[in-house]
């Protein structure tokens, strides 16, 4: 026991001497998080609240529906009863904020899309897009003709019901005027509500169900002389004849 | 920016097969974070063996233990590097620990490493070397006797209660280390198990096929250094150290085996809607990394050999090589390991329908030449610090020109060494 350093001590040397590094250490870090960082890398409701004074901070480009109100009323009320509602004025037009500070300068002039590529950003056919939402195909859907020239922007609505089927089904309709059947109308094989046109999903044209539908003109022995024939009896029983054939392109 | 960005995507597009979402073309894990697991395996490893020194009592292994010490220290002391200088901002490390995020599993990985480090591994060293610290401080010319002192911060005391003191000491630490060492690595594994959206990772599996992987690799890393600084001291290599190595390595090797093939063995078995994907993926993309390199060259082959040494007699030279070769392929396969987790598990779509290639850089800082400095930075730490303080006892004073002055046990060292 003699050899123990003076003064002895219970405390081993070691554990003193370690625990004074432990001592430093503990209190640098509490010295540097009390002192040296700053409270808002501490504190999550001043991190936010210091957030949202930064983000005000910055120059403001979008002015906001309810701005736009004050001077366009007649648009923006068609706007607000339209399919369009839910969009706001910036979508189509752009940042506003300079045109509602500066209204007559023309050099704030906000942009109206006139271009025929504009809707189809949204209206274009994807598969992905909800089913329902209005979608054309931009090449074959009535070419080269802007498309306010038919649809208001504010409230599209199509410009008329359409009347005849190839309005909405063209590539089918173009597909049939080519085909043996291209004489048939539509309604030889469809049967169509009048709903149909205005919530086409709502109220679909039905189908032919039956073989013995097609084999009206096509079946041995019946009257429709430029129709081919098969014996319906003998011929692919087990399926409908649209698994094999394209109705509209036979 | 955005040139580049193509340019890169257009020298990968050629390379991908199948459907592959646009963020899954280009790997975003790149060799750094191949690096940084089987750097940290290397310290769990190395530090398991060092406690069966001290907790287990193996004595054949003494001549490892300091070894085991200082390879752990060299190598944790650049674990983080891979992550820090692939997330890209190195500075700002230090506020992981100043404002703790106890939600994070990455955040609290810091203290994780910080208490392995600091409460576990420094200590231990701490303890271990504080009387040969101590002498040095009194032996060595200016301004080393300072530099040990401050080491041994200006401990003094070497008599027989403060050395029964020590012992007791380390032998606590390593009780508490080789949970630690566990939770070190077990760690890494357990931030890849739950990725729950990877089913190339998502497996509880995941961290205990690091642990055991990691033992493997850090004991064979251990016998590689003892087997080539001993030659290079002018000393015999102790054959039944090695011996002893070897054995817990074989043990270790047959267990990772075993669980990597139930883990295999599992996911064949439960065939969920990834596995169409994940078998071309092993193998097609991951056929030489993975069955090549990790299975055959890298369990093996290394298991063969060493069942061959067990079951026939050969002499220590012949034996020595073979142990040497399959500590060496040991290191290549858990190094593959390693790779075929980070790489393999970006590797395929997440719709399970195609697959991407990865395209290392060789310059940049997510590269091939920052990975392999920082695999043979560990190397160069570990000969500073066998040249601070040396792993074995007699190589210090043979190092030191005059023999030590008998040391003081009754009072405080003198302020400056006797002069040499």
């Amino acid at each position: 026991m003699s050899e123990i350093p003076s003064p002895p001590s219970r405390i081993p040397e070691q554990v003193r001497r370690l625990g004074v590094v432990a001592v430093l250490m503990a209190g640098g870090f509490i010295v540097v998080r009390t002192w040296a960082i700053s409270p808002e890398y501490k504190d999550t409701s001043l991190q936010k609240s210091e957030a949202v004074e930064r983000e005000k901070a910055k120059p403001v480009h979008y002015a906001g529906a309810a701005a736009c109100t004050e001077c366009h009323e007649d648009q923006c009320g068609e706007q607000q009863l339209g399919k369009h509602r839910n969009l706001s004025c910036g979508t189509c037009h752009g940042a506003l904020q300079k045109h509602v500070d500066d209204p007559l300068n023309e050099a704030n002039r906000p942009y109206a899309p006139r271009e025929r590529d504009f809707c189809p950003q949204c209206h274009a056919y994807d598969p992905a897009r909800p089913t329902g939402f209005p979608q054309i195909n931009p090449a074959i859907h009535n070419p080269l003709k802007p498309c306010i020239s038919c649809h208001k922007p504010h409230a599209p609505e199509p410009p008329e019901t359409p009347q005849e089927c190839s309005a909405c089904h063209a590539e089918i309709a173009r597909t049939k005027m080519v085909s043996p059947h291209a004489l048939l109308e539509c309604t030889t094989c469809h049967t169509t509500l009048e709903e149909h046109k205005t919530t086409p999903r709502g109220a679909k044209p039905s189908r032919p169900t039956t073989r013995e539908f097609c084999g009206t003109c096509h079946n041995k022995g019946t009257a429709e002389k430029s129709a081919p024939k098969v014996d319906l009896a003998t011929h692919e029983v087990k399926y409908l004849c649209w698994q094999c054939h394209y109705p509209h392109s036979p | 920016m955005k040139e580049e960005l193509v340019q890169r995507l257009a020298e990968l597009a050629p390379k991908v097969e199948g459907f592959i979402y646009p963020n899954e073309v280009e790997i975003h894990w790149s060799i750094l974070i191949v690096v940084y697991p089987y750097v940290t395996g290397l310290v769990a490893g190395a530090f398991i063996l060092a406690s069966l020194v001290k907790v287990f009592k193996v004595k054949e292994l003494q001549p490892t233990y300091r070894l085991s010490l200082l390879t752990a220290l060299s190598f944790l002391l650049i674990a983080t590097l891979p992550l820090l200088l692939h997330l890209g901002r190195p500075e700002r490390c230090f506020e992981i620990f100043l404002t703790p995020n106890p939600t994070s599993a990455m955040a609290m990985f810091g203290f994780v490493y910080a208490w392995y480090l600091m409460a576990v591994l420094l200590l231990e060293i701490w303890f271990e070397y504080r009387p040969d610290m101590i002498r040095m401080s009194q032996t060595k010319p200016f301004p080393w006797n300072w530099l040990y002192r401050a080491l041994s911060l200006f401990s003094s005391d070497v008599s027989e209660r403060a050395r029964a003191f020590d012992a007791k000491a380390l032998k606590a630490i390593t009780v508490i280390g080789i949970p630690s060492a566990f939770l070190l690595h077990g760690y890494v594994g357990f931030i890849f198990g739950s990725v729950k959206a990877n089913p190339w990772w998502s497996s509880v599996l995941m961290p205990i096929v690091f642990l055991f992987s990691a033992i493997v690799s850090g004991i064979a890393m251990v016998m590689l250094l003892y087997m080539i600084i001993t030659p290079l001291r002018g000393k015999p290599i102790e054959i039944a150290c090695v011996d002893r190595v070897a054995s817990y390595l074989f043990y270790a090797v047959i267990v990772d085996f075993s669980l990597e093939a139930l883990d295999f063995i599992h996911r064949l078995y439960e065939s969920e809607e990834s596995i169409g994907i994940l078998s071309t993926m092993v193998t097609s993309r991951l056929f030489v990394s993975l069955l090549v390199m990790q299975v055959l060259l890298g369990m093996v082959v290394p298991l063969g050999i060493m069942v061959v040494i067990k079951l026939s007699k050969m002499n220590d030279e012949l034996r020595k090589l073979l142990y040497f070769t399959a500590a060496i392929l040991i290191q290549m396969g858990i190094f593959s390991t390693r790779w075929n987790i980070v790489i393999g598990g970006q590797l395929f779509s997440k719709s399970f329908l195609g697959l991407t290639a990865y395209k290392m850089e060789i310059m940049g800082i997510e590269g091939l030449l920052t990975a392999l400095v920082l695999l043979a930075l560990p190397f160069v730490i570990l000969v500073v610090l066998l040249k601070l303080l040396p792993a074995w006892p007699g190589d210090e004073a043979a190092s030191s020109a005059p023999p030590p002055p008998p040391v003081s046990d009754a009072g405080p060292a003198p302020a400056i060494a006797p002069a040499v």
